[in-house]
Parts: C-alpha cells; structure tokens; sequence
C-alpha cells in the first residue's frame, strides 16, 4: 500500500489537531466540506487527518476524539452508578434499602435493579445516541442514508 | 447457602433423569402443530426473503434500518436463557437470579458507547476475522475460531437443556431406549435443531430476525399478560403489578443475598455484561447496517426490544412462584422447587393457570422456537469457524468448496453430537450453563475487541498473550466446578462436587471473567508495550475506525486506508 506514504509523516499526536500545514492531505474529506462549513468546529475536522491521529483511548488525539470521549465517560460513570450503586447500597444499608415502596409494594432494592437498572441503561443508550449526533452536526458530517 | 444456587453456581452435581415436577408430561397434538407451525414460518420467511449472499443483498438495495436491525438484535438474543432461564433463576434464586437481567440488558450500553460504530467502521463481524486481521496473526485467528467454537458449544448446552425439558410438555416422555423421558426429548430436539439447519441452509433461507423476534415476543408477553390477568394479578401493566405480590411470596423472593452473596452477584453482573460485548453472534448483526449511525441506532432499539423481555421475566417469575407455592408446594426450603421446575416456571405458569393446553402450548412453542434458533446459528458460526478459519486458512489452504463444505458439515454433526451428550445430564440450570459462554466471551474476546478499537499500539504478542491468557483462566473454574458435575475428577472433588471451595468462591465459573478481564488487559497491556509497535498499515485500520468521516457502505477500515482517501459515503 505505498500510496499511503505520501500523507503519513506525522504520527505526532497533537499535531493533527493543532492543525498543522499538510495534515490536510486525506483525499476525500474537502468533497465534504463543499457546501461550506463555516464552523470552527468543521474547520477543524477538515483539518484533521485522522489517519495520523494516535488512538489510545486515554490521550485523544483529535478535537472530534476529544469531543466523543466526554461523551463516552459521562456515560460510562452513569451507567456504573445505575448497575452497580443499587446492589452496593443494599449491602451497606440493608434496613434502608429493603423498605417498601408506596403504591407499587416494591422493596426499594428489587426495583432498583429489576427495573432501574435496565431501564437506565436503556435511557442512557438513547441519550448517547442523541449526543453522538449532535456531534456529528457539530463537525458537519452527513451519514449516506440517512438524509445526507 | 441453598440448593438453588448452590446449583445455580454449577456447585451441586445435577441428579439424572431430571423431571420438573408439576409439569404435565403428554403428547399434545395442538402444541406440537405450534412448533412445527413456528418453525416452518421461520423457513418460510427466511426463503421468501432469500439472497444469494451478502453482497446480494447490497446490490438489491435492500439495507437494514434502525427498527429492522434493533428487532434482529432482540431476536438474536432471546434463545432459551432468556425465554425460560432467566425467570427460572429470579424464581429459585430470588435477588440473585436479577444479576442476570442487569448483566443481558445494561451490557449493551456498553457495546453501544465503545464498540457498536467503530466494528461497523472495521468491517469485520466474525471473532476470528477481527483479531486475525487486526493483529496480523493466523495463531490470533485460530485462537478466536476455537474461542467461537467453544462458545457455541457452551452456549447451546443450555439450549438443549431447555428444549429438553419444555419439550416435555410438547411431546411427553418418549421413551427412546434406556433413557429418561427429558434425556430422550433433548436427543430428539438436537435432532429436530440439526435437521432445522439443514433445511434452512437447502433452502438458503437467511433467518429474518424481526419477524422471528415479534413471534418470540409476542408469546412471552401473551403468556405474561393471559396468566396475570386469569389469576387477578395484573391487568394491563404486569411489569409493575407484581409488585403487589411481594409481601406474598416469601422473604426468599426479594430479600438480598440470601441466596449468593454480594461478590457472586457482582462478579455474574459484570460477566454478563463483558459476555454481551464480546460475544461473536451480537457482532454479526452489525454487518447489513447501511452504516456507522444505524449501527448506534439500532443498538439503541435492540435494547429497547431487549427490555421488553427482561421487564416481563421478573413478573412472569413472581406470578409463576406464587402460583407454583399455591399448587404444589413451597417454593424454598427443602426439597423446595428444583432447578428443573425452575427452567420451566413460564410455562408451569401458564399449565397452574388452567389456560387451554393450546395456549400453554403457545407459550411453550416460543420457548422451543428460541432455542432451536440460537443453536442454529450458533453451530452454523462455530462450524464456520472450522471449516473456514482453521481449516482453510491453517490445515490446508488449496481446500477447495466441497472439502470446506464437507469440513463444515462435520462439525455441525460434531457440535451436535458433544452438545447432545453434555445435555444429557447438565451440570447447571439453563441461564447458568449460558452464562459460562459469557465468562468465555468476556475473558478472551471482549479485550481484545476493546483493546483492539481503542488502543493502536496493541499488537500481535499482546493478544497472543492475552487470549492465552484468558482462555486457561476460564478454563480452570470450569474444570473445579463443572468438570466434576460429569464425573470426570469426581473422586477428587469433596462432597459440594468442587475442587476447591475458596476458587469456586472467588473464581466462580459463572462469574470468572470479572477475574479474567483484568488480568487479561494487564498482560496484554504489558506484553504490547515490551515487543514492537504494529505496523503502520494497522494503526491507521484503528483510527479509521474512529474517523468522523463516513464511509462507503461496503468499505472496511482496510480498504478505506488503502483507497487514497475516504469514499463518499452515498455512491
């Protein structure tokens, strides 16, 4: 694959996202910003060669990384609470947590788990989602198919 | 420590011939036409909806959207551990038994966040292309091919477990020569799944997954709804209703940790949940998306379809306990209700209920159709797996179509016959049995996915290492606890059927990958760090996969870096 050399000098890190002059070199991604992208947001992304970008999910490398990270462990640490605090408080806090609840007769704990957890993490999957596409809007990007 | 999750931890041998008491084993005609019925629809849609193959499938336009693939999701997942297993453990094993449904439902989030996009990016669907592809390794290859293999031995186990004693109802007590009437209904139903396969692959009937899950569905919630409000339960929002029930059911049901303590829940939970991202046939369904969006979306309605399900199984469990404590005797304590009773608690439910036998029979049928289609996919995976990724690829690479085909065959055969002979006298109820595929998954794919997407430098040594690693690491709780329960080493195990009391506590097989995750990154961490980089061209795969940038529908991250650039994603 020796056409690849040409845009692949740099495997700094940053210097992809600081946008330096001829990162720029991934063919296809000006086709994308033809209808304009004023954005720094945009601008950014069509500077970014992402195929020079390191991916180590502890050192995002690229604006777009960075972005969709925040993202991904706002979600994760939620998501840990909504598994695991319910079970974890239930053996620190037994009396308190097998109360009964009003109304539906639950013990606090089984509902909790039994239907918060699952149903969480069924929010917290919508809510991702959501954000992943407003990020997508952010950097301009249109997916084919879906009203690109 | 009580018997049912003494069982449920795979720690008491399971007696032979095992019956569910209260279950009324007879041929029923109308039930068996249902089965029959379900499956001939399966293989009906799936001829009617034929394509050639994947790429015909491209090239007739036709993609799969959000809703669509978010139902094959839900139908790829709901085999018999779900149908019956699950309620079967929240009702034997109270609190507990709901680290299974936190485990099968919440584990998705996590595939969504890190995994559902950047493997449509990848383009590759089965294990063992992945890691072979992504660490430039045959051995990585051959590794995952035997990973899948095993996984989908393991996991069909509790199939036939299911199929064996469901069919019970269906078909009575067949009697085939010297064994027991569940012994003689899971050689029957292995042989109804392999003729299944045949059929479906003579006819090249592609399962269509959102039809098979709305029957599936359909039956479970009919049976949930119908058996609630027959019995004055519920009325129209049975998830909640059974909450009335609590105070009814006996302490056992809800109260915490009585029956496995705080680890065993924890360890099951987060076993599940690695299973569930590493698991080979939840990939596949990512491969007909048109592209990376509806990869999420999708993930995000195959939750929603999967929950479905999982809100009902506690209700159904709870209706199911209180009817069973009511007909035939109590549900906890000695004998109490067994793990066999248990793994039927859905349609046991149905039967205490009086509803018509057709009905019971509805509800029995989904469970059958569940399994049966699971196993079907999983062996048509794992004989893949043999036929393509090590035979082709390792033993002899001039096979031509018939030799592989021919291979294929075998070890669909093979897989059916090792399957049929461990369910003979499983060692575990059916979500238990199940969940020892997940622990595989987790330990030896789930890393090396997760590393593989998220960190470049991860290279050939380290998973090497790694999937090593994992694999002895799910294999030693197997052989303390579940060996044993089929009389291999049984002279060494104490009375409790284990080899170690303190492993099977800290190391439990039901739960081991919460052990083996762990470790497993540290090797593979360690190991990619002290031997040299990957090369340049894999890196570059890596972070094509997690580009913004589209993609052509049928490009994968190899082709993308070797094209000069990106193709617009809507040529």
């Amino acid at each position: 694959m020796t056409d690849n050399d040409t845009h692949d000098s740099t495997d700094e890190p940053t210097a992809a996202a600081d946008g330096v002059p001829g990162s720029e070199a991934t063919g296809g991604s000006s086709d994308l910003k033809s209808d304009g992208g004023v954005a720094s947001a945009g601008q950014a992304h069509a500077e970014t060669d992402y195929l020079s970008s390191e991916v180590n999910l502890l050192k995002p490398s690229t604006p777009f990384m960075r972005d969709h990270l925040r993202i991904i462990w706002t979600g994760f640490a939620i998501w840990a609470v909504v598994v695991f605090a319910p079970v974890t408080a239930t053996v620190l806090a037994p009396e308190a947590m097998t109360t009964t609840m009003p109304v539906i007769g639950f013990p606090l704990h089984y509902f909790l788990v039994a239907i918060g957890a699952p149903g969480g993490a069924l929010l917290l999957a919508f809510w991702y989602a959501r954000k992943r596409d407003e990020l997508d809007d952010k950097y301009d990007i249109t997916h084919g198919g879906d009203g690109a | 420590m009580t018997a049912g999750v003494a069982a449920a931890a795979g720690l008491v041998p399971a007696q032979a011939g095992i019956l569910p008491e209260g279950l009324n084993v007879s041929f029923k005609l109308l039930p068996a036409i249902l089965v029959s019925g379900m499956l001939a629809i399966f293989l009906a849609i799936g001829y009617v909806f034929k394509v050639a193959d994947t790429e015909g499938m491209w090239v007739a336009g036709r993609s799969i959207g959000n809703v669509e693939n978010g139902m094959a999701i839900g139908a790829n997942w709901m085999s018999a551990a779900s149908y019956l297993g699950m309620a079967a453990l929240i009702a034997t094993s109270g609190f507990y038994g709901l680290s299974f449904v936190v485990g099968w439902s919440t584990g998705y989030f996590i595939l969504l966040i890190f995994m559902a996009a950047q493997m449509r990016r990848f383009g590759k669907y089965t294990a063992p292309d992945f890691v072979g592809d992504r660490f430039n390794s045959d051995t990585a290859r051959a590794i995952g091919a035997i990973t899948t293999f095993l996984i989908g031995f393991v996991y069909a186990i509790g199939q036939a477990r299911g199929m064996g004693l469901v069919g019970l109802y269906i078909f009575g007590d067949l009697g085939i020569l010297g064994l027991s009437g569940y012994q003689s209904m899971v050689v029957a139903m292995m042989a109804i799944t392999v003729g299944y396969l045949t059929l479906s692959g003579m006819l090249g009937a592609t399962k269509n997954m959102a039809v098979q899950y709305v029957i599936l569905i359909v039956a479970f919630l009919a049976g949930l709804y119908v058996v609630g409000f027959t019995n004055g339960y519920s009325t129209v929002l049975p998830h909640i209703e059974y909450g009335a029930l609590f105070s009814e059911l006996g302490r056992e049901f809800s109260e915490p940790f009585v029956n496995g303590g705080y680890y065993l829940w924890i360890a099951t939970a987060f076993s599940l949940v690695v299973g569930t991202c590493g698991l080979p046939h939840v990939l596949v369904r990512f491969y007909t998306v048109e592209n990376e969006r509806t990869a999420r979306w999708s993930t995000v309605w195959g939750l929603f379809f999967i929950c479905l399900l999982y809100f009902s199984a506690p209700a159904f469990a709870a209706f199911g306990t209180d009817l069973y404590a009511s007909e035939i005797g109590p549900v906890y304590g000695d004998p109490g209700m067994t793990t066999a009773a248990g793994d039927v608690i859905v349609v046991l439910a149905a039967q205490l209920s009086n509803l018509p036998t057709w009905f019971v029979g509805f509800v029995a049928a989904g469970g059958i159709a569940a399994a049966i289609a699971t196993t079907a996919g999983l062996f048509i995976t794992g004989s893949s797996a043999i036929s393509h990724d090590i035979y082709k690829n390792l033993i002899n690479e001039d096979a031509t179509q018939r030799q592989q085909v021919l291979v294929g065959r075998l070890s669909i055969v093979a897989l059916g016959v090792i399957t049929t002979l461990a369910a003979l006298d499983p060692a575990a109820p059916i979500a238990a049995l199940v969940s020892y595929a997940f622990s595989l998954a987790g330990a030896v794919l789930f890393p090396m996915f997760f590393l593989g997407l998220w960190w470049e430098n991860t290279n050939r040594q380290g998973a090497l290492a790694g999937m090593t690693t994992g694999l002895v690491i799910w294999m030693i709780p197997m052989i303390n606890e579940v060996v044993p329960t089929y009389g291999i080493l049984a002279d060494a195990a104490g009375a409790d059927g284990v080899l170690s009391a303190t492993l099977a506590q800290w190391v439990p097989a039901i739960g081991s990958a919460l052990v083996a995750v762990p470790i497993v990154f540290a090797v593979t961490i360690a190991v990619s760090l002290a031997t040299p980089e990957p090369p340049k061209k894999t890196k570059q795969m890596v972070r094509q996969c997690h580009s913004p940038e589209p993609m052509g529908q049928q490009q994968t991250a190899e082709d993308a870096i070797s094209d000069d650039g990106p193709t617009p994603a809507d040529d």
